[in-house]
């Protein structure tokens, strides 16, 4: 039984602390919790941090509800979470750029550093990438986790560890609106209004955005966008998609088509409208993850001459760019965060975000 | 001891610059591999840099400066002879080109530049994802000269060249020449090499441009700026430029040179500066804005220049061997290094055999 960061036994007796309580997917379906050995620098470039607060991503559900994403398969029992901030315990001889002490932002991803996409500053594509709770890694849901100093980003005094744990979806978005080219005056349509979609509204807003149209099939969540960073919100409704995209068109105003359109929500539909609500020459980015396999208009791609890219997490410059539009208060994640937990109530937060409620629920650190 | 036994003692013969104008011959260690992804390589050929020779001469390039012995020679190519247990690129036998600048790892390297050393030892260490398998057909010789042709294909690439473009490229020492080899190789209509060397301008003409141009200096009394731009009239009108070319590669770092460069560039076209010459000169800088030129810097190579040289070699497209005029043994470095500071309008790229 497991009382705060304690194993008592079933009298009572209590037994050894747990020295890095960890939140663990033994097998799909199943989470429980461990003690696992606090982990040693292999770097004198690495620092140890104690993680303070961890978000969920749907990623992170799913690989506890069916045990894989794409050729990703989760054969062992593995560390959940990736989206954290915390404090830094301890750091190898050659560190220079952080301290002990420091409050950070945890960059999950480490890539190989050696491979060509790495070399060309794409390192979210390396073959080789560790990314934290994709299996075989390890995730940040523990008491520690370590990494290289260069994936620490310093928070600053005004921004706090919660909002610490946000910046690794706002670097998504901050990734995938630097996909779009977002420019100063432009219109943006973003379908899905989850923590990325709306992230994407409030970076597109501070990069300049004219019109940002938030569609969802959630009213909540429509009505969320809208006060949040969405200046147009469209519902979604049972149509075809060119339908949808001309309605979106012609109740925000958009004229001969949107500049830009985002999909943050995997769903086919809205893939399609995507294409749809574009003008000529627009862009289209796909970040949202559904049905691999989809049917796609590409008549209208090809004969309107559309840009349209991938989006998978982050490259070079985005988590600095996330801290600084949340310093500068371009940016505000704060109203996102519409939970938090304790971290022996973790799997309850993997329920509601499994459940879709609220929009960011937060693990706090493993208490002392 | 006999000389030859004497010989056989020494591990890692090596060519130091001490200070400047100081070289000498150091047995130093083998060198170890730092890490599981390094390979050692024995340097077979070593062609001799301008920069080299500054090193050697001036003891500075910017705020590079020489503060203590290095090895010399970065444009290297040799046999692998070990490698690190994490080694997936190469294998010990492979004949490679060396890139030796390596960054972030977490020092940023570059061989022969201070504090680093150099490749012209008999080993070097390098990280072997900056190595590049040679195909047998290839010689260790233009293997050397992989380097300058990396260098001026992110010259190329900087310039953004596509096919159909006019290029003028100012200079025609080894990497003008390269530069307009490469320029060709990609796509380029006109290619036009610029000098003020008949011979220089003789091999420009057999090597990669389609025409050449002798230019002139000043006369006493004659406005520097208003004389360059009277030269790029006249490139302009002898090759059918029409408002300029497509783009500019600045391969001298000369003075008059960089002015013409600018007034030869189309509206809208690009120059790009790759030649170092006076650190601080007189641009036409009013030219530049009202043009709408886009100016870019050129230093050494990114990602993807080493396998774009290896192939234009590889494949014939890029004749180096033609670029090689003196060859000589590793124990005649400093002789070589004395004929590349000469500046003989009949020497292109020298090359120093590595140690047997």
């Amino acid at each position: 039984m497991l009382v705060q960061n304690l194993f008592v036994d079933v009298d009572g007796t209590l037994m050894i602390p747990a020295q890095n309580l960890s939140f663990v997917l033994e097998k799909t379906g199943v989470v429980k919790y461990e003690d696992r050995p606090v982990p040693k620098l292999e770097s004198p470039y690495d620092v140890l941090v104690n993680v303070k607060f961890t978000g969920i991503c749907g990623s992170d559900v799913h690989y506890w509800q069916h045990g894989a994403i794409g050729s990703f398969i989760v054969k062992a029992p593995m560390v959940l979470g990736h989206e954290s901030s915390g404090i830094i315990t301890a750091v190898g001889d050659k560190v220079s750029t952080v301290k002990v002490g420091d409050r950070v932002a945890m960059e999950p991803g480490i890539p190989c550093r050696r491979c060509v996409r790495c070399k060309e500053g794409k390192y979210n594509l390396c073959v080789d990438m560790r990314f934290a709770a994709t299996p075989p890694i390890d995730g940040t849901l523990a008491k520690y986790y370590s990494l290289p100093e260069d994936f620490c980003y310093k928070l600053p005094e005004s921004v706090s560890l919660e909002e610490g744990a946000l910046m690794e979806p706002l670097a998504v978005g901050v990734h995938i609106t630097r996909q779009a080219a977002i420019k100063p005056g432009q219109s943006v349509v973003v379908f899905g209004a989850g923590p990325v979609g709306l992230l994407c509204c409030a970076v597109a807003k501070a990069y300049g955005a004219d019109k940002i149209i938030a569609v969802d099939m959630n009213e909540e969540r429509l009505k969320f966008a809208k006060k949040y960073a969405a200046t147009h919100i469209v519902a979604s409704q049972r149509e075809s998609a060119s339908d949808s995209a001309a309605r979106i068109s012609k109740v925000c105003d958009l004229g001969l088509g949107a500049d830009v359109a985002i999909d943050a929500s995997g769903a086919e539909p809205c893939i399609q409208a995507g294409i749809h609500v574009l003008r000529t020459g627009g862009t289209y980015v796909q970040a949202g993850m559904g049905k691999t396999d989809i049917t796609f208009p590409i008549g209208a791609m090809g004969a309107k001459e559309l840009n349209v890219k991938g989006s998978f997490r982050y490259n070079s410059g985005d988590y600095e760019t996330a801290v600084a539009l949340v310093s500068s208060g371009r940016v505000s994640v704060k109203e996102l965060i519409t939970g938090k937990v304790k971290f022996t109530d973790a799997e309850s937060a993997f329920n509601d975000v499994k459940a879709a409620k609220g929009i960011k629920t937060l693990i706090e650190g493993v208490k002392d | 001891m006999s000389d030859q036994e004497q010989d056989k003692l020494k591990q890692n013969p090596s060519f130091v610059l001490r200070a400047i104008k100081d070289v000498a011959f150091e047995d130093r260690p083998v060198p170890k591999l730092r890490d599981d992804h390094d390979v050692r390589v024995h340097i077979a050929q070593t062609g001799i840099c301008g920069s080299d020779v500054h090193y050697w001469q001036k003891g500075r390039i910017g705020d590079f400066i020489l503060e203590s012995p290095i090895v010399l020679g970065h444009e290297s190519a040799g046999t692998v002879v070990e490698v690190g247990s994490a080694v997936k690129y190469v294998k010990v036998g492979d004949r490679v080109a060396v890139e030796p600048g390596v960054p972030c790892r977490p020092d940023t390297i570059f061989a022969a530049t201070p504090p680093w050393d150099g490749t012209l030892s008999k080993y070097y260490i390098v990280a072997a994802d900056y190595t590049y398998r040679l195909p047998d057909h290839v010689s260790m010789e233009q293997g050397a000269l992989v380097e300058p042709v990396a260098v001026a294909v992110q010259i190329t690439k900087v310039a953004n060249i596509r096919a159909g473009q006019t290029v003028v490229v100012f200079g025609c020492g080894p990497i003008g020449a390269l530069c307009q080899a490469v320029a060709k190789a990609y796509g380029a209509t006109k290619v036009i090499g610029v000098d003020v060397v008949q011979s220089r301008l003789d091999f420009a003409k057999s090597f990669g441009a389609d025409g050449v141009f002798m230019s002139s200096r000043a006369e006493a009394g004659v406005d520097a700026v208003e004389h360059s731009e009277n030269v790029a009239a006249l490139i302009a009108k002898k090759f059918n430029l029409g408002d300029g070319a497509d783009v500019v590669l600045e391969c001298s770092g000369a003075e008059p040179c960089i002015q013409a460069g600018v007034f030869v560039t189309k509206k809208g076209g690009t120059y790009v500066q790759a030649g170092m010459g006076k650190e601080n000169v007189l641009f036409p800088i009013t030219t530049a804005c009202i043009r709408a030129l886009n100016i870019k810097g050129s230093i050494r190579y990114t990602t993807g220049c080493y396998p774009a040289a290896v192939d234009l070699v590889a494949s014939g497209k890029i004749d180096v061997n033609r670029l090689i005029t003196n060859r000589f043994k590793f124990e005649q470095a400093e002789e070589a290094f004395e004929l590349v500071k000469a500046g003989r309008s009949d020497v292109l790229k020298v090359i120093i055999e590595g140690v047997q």
